[in-house]
């Protein structure tokens, strides 16, 4: 027993404690994140509570806990209806509830705005439709969304228009800039040729007018616990459902349904609802422009170090400022973004390409252009680590044993080295891609937004706006978790934003790690 | 200063007073020396005594050293190999080299064995086909893996692979082929086979041998020379090293009393 | 070998040397430069203001001028402007130093006065004092007009703010007025040392009718003859310096009834006050004396919750070699400058007390103006020529102490360190100071070790030493993976899942610190039993965390089923409560616990991971010759693997240290980011990192919070690439010894 102490066995076990709790702490982030953000789009049941009172409360039940008195519990009910009660959750003592029902007609409405909506369905009111029952709204959403699709063709014309009109804008800004009394003619022209867009734009927009009119007829009346009523446009409802009458696979197909819009969807109510595709859109993109940049640079700067460089001084000073440059905070990269590229390059491009939109900058503000490349600057460190370990891992015989078969040594490099490293580049740079992909600090800086207008690719000439502000999935968190007027309501949204961005982390340097272990076996084959 | 032995035919390689310095220390002492054509020579001494740095001074593998200078002359035909005339690349495809530890690339035994061609920008299918059984047969591997030619070379054994770099060098052609210690990592079964394709080898070409064990020395040269501290000590045909030094060193060494 | 073949080869090779060195010396030279440029931009915060003279203007010299009285400069210093004793404002374009336009101005009572004295009260607005003694308050505005080329061209106008009629207590030696849209005061220094106010206050009713009213009163509180006197910028406060080196302060607000505020003496050594002038704000007064001596002065509470405020000097500034005769102030920022009896022109700033310019010119100069934006100073000399500078001087307010050190800010009561980069009014006075930030950022990172220092080092023994091999296979990994979550994450769930759960269950905690251990030693006891039992004994061959994580489990949830318990018997059932009544602290929910765990948690798997490494790589054969000699496994590892490995262990920790740092999401998230100095665990804080993400947006480039900012980044720069040097050569070190790491 003595000895058990003495030998310091207890110690043994205060180490084990201590790894056992980083793996609980580890285990408890993940389950936290797992549970919180996997149940948000499981369609909850309906509860309609009457209170001793005789008020009625309809919502789902999100938590109960222990009253502040501490006798008894209560109950926090999503309520939704922001528009009718100003907010979305209620607190229930227990105490005072008389009855608990779970009525099938109970309807859960997500809505374009204001947050979802929870009541019954009393009728349905369109051009030659009339009645009461969930067969009737099918038939109204149905119709419903036939007028939308034409709308948006509207608005796709619209939009048009808008391209048109900016790129004449602009020309007329550049004639403008250059000499407004020499291109006088080319200024009136440009001016008449806006002034005919602009005549179409309108009648468009009268036609717009009419056909949105005709789309809100298509209307739904429900009403509330409380029994007020209130007409909701279809054009105004997502999605509509009744949990209550739902059997699990019903559910699954409506979860599925939610997933597929996160990952197809546009954000609504300020980025609390609806989908993440511009954020995960401008994250891939993201990754994928820092990837450009860092990969070529930090693999060709490696490769100088470790096979061209004169071993010395010099070049062990540099590799010790390199691997510390990885350790360099990310901010302190974000601001240099902010002075070096944002500030200095971008306002430099600026007076010699756009001298004509000043003093409205183009990429003399933050854009994804930007962060990518502060991203890669903070990157360039981690891949030029990788690969310089990557090379020196290969036994010296290797290079020799080329050497000795009379090839240079560019092509040893091409032809044996670099092959033979490539699982340590991956390595370094997907553990890059996944730092890049959750870092935040440095790209609050340099042109990450809460809602872009526009995504950084798509149809419009050039194709590839690199000057454009962009969405970011990390950002995403912080701004609809710190930023956002309704945190509570905006918590489940936040929860999934974080499971998609910690699953696609985890994912990637999992795989970064899988490989370089694996690379490692490969390698002790050199000494036998 | 030693006396020459007489081969009666040009030297394949003659170094002539070839000192060798890493940096600032001297590594080689005025070393002169030279290789006759298709004959083995074997290079013995006590470990640093300079016996690999000369040999990787023969195909220049000592440039890839920081610090490292030659001087003297060696001569590979009638060009000094450390020459503007000599080109680096040119010279090791003529003087081939084996390593110590066996090296094969991570590619298939196929490609390993046909690496020299292709950087030398050979792209014919029936030549390298050609190359790699010459190769491998020269290197005594043919009945062993032509069936499975494109399986990597990591998969081979030791032996195998060591004659696989042989295989390797031989492919390329080479008129002199070094060897640092070419059995030091193998098994006694597979050193006999790589000794015995020595023995082979030395119809074609001119070899030079770096070794540590004295009765392979003596089973597998024709000449050698005893290198102690960067000097040599005594150089002349293998028997007459074994039976009869002339040296006290030497004969110490031989006689395993350092060493 | 083909020759041509060989010639392609190395032809290849050659551009490859060429393209790999030239650009891998590139991207590494650019990758360091361009982080030093960071660097670069906090350089200006630095530098010494210069001065460039302009231009030297000689004056108008027809018949009948006289010299100058007042002088002044418009905002683009292309006007110079001249006030003389013939009652004319002449202007002069000073780039040809030609004379414009002249403006005569005729005198408000009697056609006969002339200009006595002039002051610039605001740019372009002179007070007159004529010989009548009748005041007049002149303004000068420049109309931009644009001629049909396009040029734009000043129309120059005067125009009359008000007039105030003679006294009838006779010539003043010295008057003073303020006009405001509500308000007229002049103040007079009469002949017997005795001050007149006299005030008008208009009212104006909803129908536009105008109500005057009039107070005069007499001041007669200076007991030494007055000698120096001024009026804040609204006319509210009213400062008087004595021969005797006494300063007097009344509060005009109430019209009629001027209060004494204070009567203190300022100079021990009963020197002559000779200039006293507002700082911009209104707040500070700067004083000069006949020593040429200045300081700043301003109301301060002299106890603490006393209601009474007494004049006390704030600032004292460089020193001139004669009498000071007149203080200007900028309209800009708290900068003043000072001209002496010798003619020689000081720039301080009040708030950094830094001594920003000393300007000679050839001849002494007896008037000076500063321009509006503070970018030029204009000087009259003893020649009669007007000499212009323009001054460079971005960032005045900042020097190492203000930065650093305690400063004695307007309306403090003492010295503090304080951050506050901007408020809503333009004459705001901006604090810079660092300290608080850099306190911010060690406070975290201190309870962030505290936290995962001990759980990450003694992980990594029990993994690479104790753990069993399979076990570590897949342990090391996950802690790998581990640092690879996202911060803002780790910051996410902090703040909003945490810290509501801590907020109602800190007596949980303290519980559970305590319970942890117990439970331990507990479980230890239990195991001695247990181990009897060959099956069990297996579980000593590396898998005894498994076997104390639900011991952990258990004794954490004791805690939090007791917590509350615990919380009705020690704190009266409401810890906050309890903490602000009977320790005076406040709680706030993102506070230090809150960020002692989540960036130690962010900090754990990098330690662990460092730390591991250096143990596994300490040489097998150490540990078997420890364990041959009969030594423990724990006292193998304390006394042979630990001694070792500790390079390495350092080099984790530091590298650690160097996250925590200029770790950015999770505090900026977790903690409340208020930039206060308090050890308070209960307390957030704002580190420097933050403090960038938070200010960043708000900073103008170029201007001085933005180059701050740059600054905090240097510091966070070289603060973590000091840690991460430390630690490569150390590292470096032991990979020497024990070959490869």
């Amino acid at each position: 027993m003595n000895k058990y102490w003495r030998e310091g066995e207890p110690m043994v076990w205060a180490t084990g404690a201590a790894l056992a709790l980083t793996l609980m702490i580890a285990a408890t982030l993940i389950i936290v994140v797992m549970v919180n953000g996997l149940g948000v789009f499981w369609p909850a049941d309906l509860t309609l509570v009457t209170l001793k009172n005789g008020n009625q409360v309809l919502g789902e039940v999100v938590q109960r806990e222990a009253t502040a008195s501490g006798e008894g519990e209560r109950l926090q009910f999503k309520i939704g209806n922001r528009d009718l009660y100003g907010l979305d959750f209620a607190w229930i003592d227990e105490a005072d509830i008389e009855k608990t029902q779970k009525p099938k007609t109970a309807m859960v409405l997500e809505r374009m705005e204001h947050g979802n909506f929870y009541g019954t369905l009393q009728n349905v009111s369109a051009p030659g439709l009339n009645g009461h029952s969930p067969q009737a709204l099918k038939q109204l959403m149905a119709q419903a969304a036939e007028k939308t699709k034409s709308l948006e063709a509207f608005d796709e014309q619209i939009a048009e228009l808008n391209r048109r009109t900016a790129k004449l804008e602009h020309q007329k800004q550049k004639l403008f800039h250059d000499s407004p009394e020499k291109n006088q003619d080319a200024i009136a022209t440009l001016d008449r040729q806006i002034e005919t867009i602009r005549g179409e734009f309108e009648q468009l927009m009268t036609r717009q007018d009419a056909a949105s009119a005709e789309l809100h007829q298509y209307t739904a009346t429900f009403s509330d616990a409380s029994g007020t009523d209130k007409m909701i446009a279809a054009a105004e409802i997502v999605r509509y459902y009744q949990p209550n009458d739902m059997n699990v696979f019903e559910k699954g197909f409506l979860y599925l349904a939610r997933v597929v819009e996160l990952f197809i969807g546009e954000p609504r109510e300020s980025n609390t609802e609806g989908g993440l595709f511009p954020a995960i859109f401008g994250t891939v993109m993201l990754i994928f422009l820092m990837s450009m940049f860092s990969f070529p640079l930090g693999v060709i700067a490696a490769i100088y170090l470790r096979e061209y460089a004169k071993d010395g001084t010099v070049v062990r000073l540099v590799r010790i400022a390199v691997n510390n440059l990885a350790g360099i905070p990310s901010i302190v990269y974000g601001i240099f973004g902010l002075g070096f590229f944002v500030y200095g390059i971008g306002s430099g491009l600026d007076q010699f390409l756009f001298p004509e939109r000043l003093p409205n900058p183009t990429f003399g503000t933050g854009g994804i252009l930007w962060a990518s490349l502060t991203l890669a600057l903070l990157t360039v460190p981690v891949v030029i680590v990788a690969t310089e370990e990557a090379l020196g891992a290969i036994p010296a015989g290797i290079r020799e044993g080329s050497l000795a078969l009379g090839s240079t040594k560019f092509q040893s490099l091409v032809r044996i080295l670099l092959p033979m490293a490539s699982p340590g580049i991956m390595t370094g740079l997907i553990l890059a891609m996944a730092r890049a992909a959750g870092e935040v600090a440095p790209l609050m800086i340099t042109g990450v937004v809460k809602l872009a207008p526009a995504l950084p690719l798509d149809g419009t000439f050039p194709f590839l706006h690199l000057d454009r502000k962009f969405m970011h999935l990390g950002f995403h968190i912080y701004d609809i978790a710190f930023q956002s007027p309704n945190v509570e309501a905006a918590k489940p949204m936040v929860y999934v934003t974080t499971l998609l961005l910690v699953l696609i982390v985890l994912l990637m340097s999992s795989v970064a790690i899988y490989l370089r272990n694996k690379m490692k076996k490969r390698y002790t084959y050199g000494t036998f | 200063m030693n006396e020459q032995p007489n081969t009666g035919a040009t030297p394949a390689i003659d170094a002539r007073k070839v000192n060798f310095y890493y940096g600032n220390s001297q590594a080689l002492h005025n070393i002169s020396l030279s290789f006759p054509h298709r004959q083995v020579t074997a290079l013995i001494g006590p470990s640093g005594c300079g016996k690999s740095t000369f040999l990787r001074c023969l195909n220049r593998m000592n440039d890839l050293v920081d610090g490292a200078r030659v001087e003297g002359q060696i001569l590979l035909g009638d060009t000094d190999i450390n020459s503007a005339a000599m080109d680096v690349i040119e010279l090791r495809r003529r003087v081939g080299m084996v390593f110590q530890k066996s090296n094969p690339f991570p590619k298939s035994i196929y490609e390993n064995v046909i690496y020299g061609l292709r950087i030398a920008g050979v792209k014919d299918p029936r030549v390298l086909d050609a190359a790699v059984e010459t190769s491998l047969k020269g290197a005594a591997l043919w009945d062993e893996v032509k069936d499975r030619l494109q399986q990597s070379a990591l998969g081979m054994s030791g032996g195998q692979q060591q004659r696989l770099c042989i295989a390797r060098a031989i492919a390329v052609n080479p008129e002199v082929i070094l060897m640092d210690e070419p059995c030091s990592a193998l098994d006694p079964k597979s050193t006999a086979r790589v000794e015995e394709l020595i023995g082979e080898l030395r119809q074609n070409y001119t070899i030079i041998i770096v070794t540590h064990n004295m009765q392979q020395a003596a089973r597998v040269s024709d000449h050698t020379a005893f290198l102690y501290e960067g000097l040599l000590v005594e150089h002349g045909l293998t028997k007459k090293i074994f039976m009869k030094p002339k040296n006290k060193q030497t004969e110490d060494y031989i006689t395993g009393r350092f060493g | 070998m083909d020759k041509k073949v060989l010639r392609r080869i190395k032809g290849r090779d050659r551009l490859a040397r060429y393209v790999i060195t030239i650009g891998g010396m590139a991207i590494i030279a650019s990758v360091i430069l361009i982080l030093l440029m960071i660097g670069n931009v906090t350089l200006p915060l630095f530098q010494q203001p210069t001065a460039e003279s302009l231009a030297t203007i000689t004056l108008d010299a027809s018949p009948g001028r006289t010299a100058p009285l007042a002088v002044d400069v418009d905002e683009y210093l292309e006007t110079a402007v001249t006030f003389s004793a013939d009652g004319v404002f002449a202007f002069y374009a000073t780039n040809s130093g030609a004379l414009i336009e002249t403006i005569p101005v005729a005198p408000p009572e009697s056609p006969t006065a002339i200009p006595t004295q002039v002051t610039v009260d605001a740019p372009m607005t002179f007070s007159i004092l004529w010989s009548d003694g009748s005041l007049s308050e002149e303004q000068i505005r420049f109309v931009p007009q644009f001629d049909p080329q396009g040029q734009r061209t000043f129309l120059r106008q005067r125009l009359r703010k008000a007039s105030f009629p003679p006294p009838r207590e006779g010539m003043p030696l010295q008057s003073l007025a303020r006009v405001a849209s509500d308000r007229q005061v002049r103040v007079d220094l009469l002949a017997d040392n005795r001050l007149k106010v006299s005030q008008v206050v208009i009212e104006t009713d909803i129908f536009d009718n105008e109500e005057r009213a009039e107070h005069t009163t007499f001041l007669t509180d200076a007991n030494s003859a007055i000698t120096a006197l001024t009026l804040d910028s609204q006319g509210l406060a009213l400062y008087a310096g004595t021969a005797n080196g006494t300063l007097l302060h009344w509060n005009l607000a109430e019209a009629g009834t001027p209060k004494l505020m204070s009567k203190v003496s300022a100079l021990n050594d009963n020197q002559r006050i000779t200039a006293l002038a507002m700082i911009l704000g209104d707040i500070s007064l700067v004083a000069g004396d006949e020593q040429g001596r200045l300081s700043s002065w301003f109301p301060v509470r002299l106890e603490k919750n006393a209601t009474e405020k007494r004049l006390t000097r704030i600032h004292r500034l460089a020193k001139h070699d004669s009498a000071i005769t007149a203080i200007i102030q900028s309209r800009r920022d708290k900068t003043l400058a000072s001209l002496d009896a010798e003619g020689v022109i000081h720039l301080d700033h009040m708030t950094s007390e830094r001594h920003l310019l000393s300007l000679d010119s050839p001849q002494p100069i007896n008037q000076i103006a500063l321009a509006p934006r503070g970018n030029g100073l204009i000087g009259l000399d003893a020649h009669g020529q007007l000499q212009l500078w323009s001054i460079n001087n971005p960032h005045p307010e900042i020097s190492l102490k203000s930065l650093f050190a305690k400063v004695w800010y307007e309306s403090y009561d003492e010295p503090a360190l304080v951050w506050q980069s901007s408020s809503g009014s333009d004459d705001f006075e901006p604090k810079f100071s660092l300290t608080p930030l850099i306190f911010g950022t060690l406070k975290g990172t201190f309870y962030a070790m505290l936290f995962a220092i001990p759980i990450a080092l003694y992980g990594a023994i029990y993994i690479s030493q104790f753990g069993s091999s399979r076990l570590r296979q897949w342990v090391k990994p996950a802690v790998e993976v581990m640092a690879a979550i996202p911060s803002v994450v780790i910051g996410f769930l902090a703040a909003l899942w945490l810290a509501p759960k801590l907020e109602k269950a800190v007596p949980a905690l303290f519980l559970s610190v305590i319970f942890i251990p117990v439970a331990l030693v507990l479980a230890i006891f239990l195991w001695q039993w247990l181990r009897r039992y060959r099956p069990l004994k297996t579980v000593e061959r590396g898998y005894e965390f498994i076997a104390i994580a639900p011991v952990l489990l258990l004794a954490i949830a004791a805690a939090i089923v007791l917590g509350p318990i615990a919380e009705h018997w020690f704190f009266a059932g409401d810890f906050k409560l309890w903490l602000f009544n009977e320790a005076g602290h406040r709680y706030d929910p993102r506070n230090s616990i809150v960020i002692a765990f989540a960036l130690g948690f962010a900090v754990i798997p990098i330690i662990f991971t460092i730390a591991e490494d250096a143990l596994s790589n300490v040489p097998a054969s150490l540990k078997a010759a420890s364990l041959a000699l009969g030594a423990s496994r724990w006292q193998t590892v304390w006394r042979v693997i630990l001694p070792s490995a500790s390079p390495g262990i350092f080099a984790g920790i530091m590298i650690g240290l160097g996250r925590a740092i200029g770790e950015t999401m999770i505090v900026l998230m977790a903690t409340g980011n208020t930039p206060i100095i308090d050890l308070s665990i209960f307390n957030g804080m704002r580190p420097l990192s933050s403090n960038i993400a938070v200010e960043i947006p708000e900073a103008p480039f170029g201007g001085t919070l933005y180059r701050v900012l740059f600054l905090s980044a240097v510091i966070l720069f070289v603060l973590t690439f000091c840690l991460n040097t430390v630690a490569e050569v150390v590292r470096q070190r032991l990979r020497k010894k024990y070959g490869r790491f």
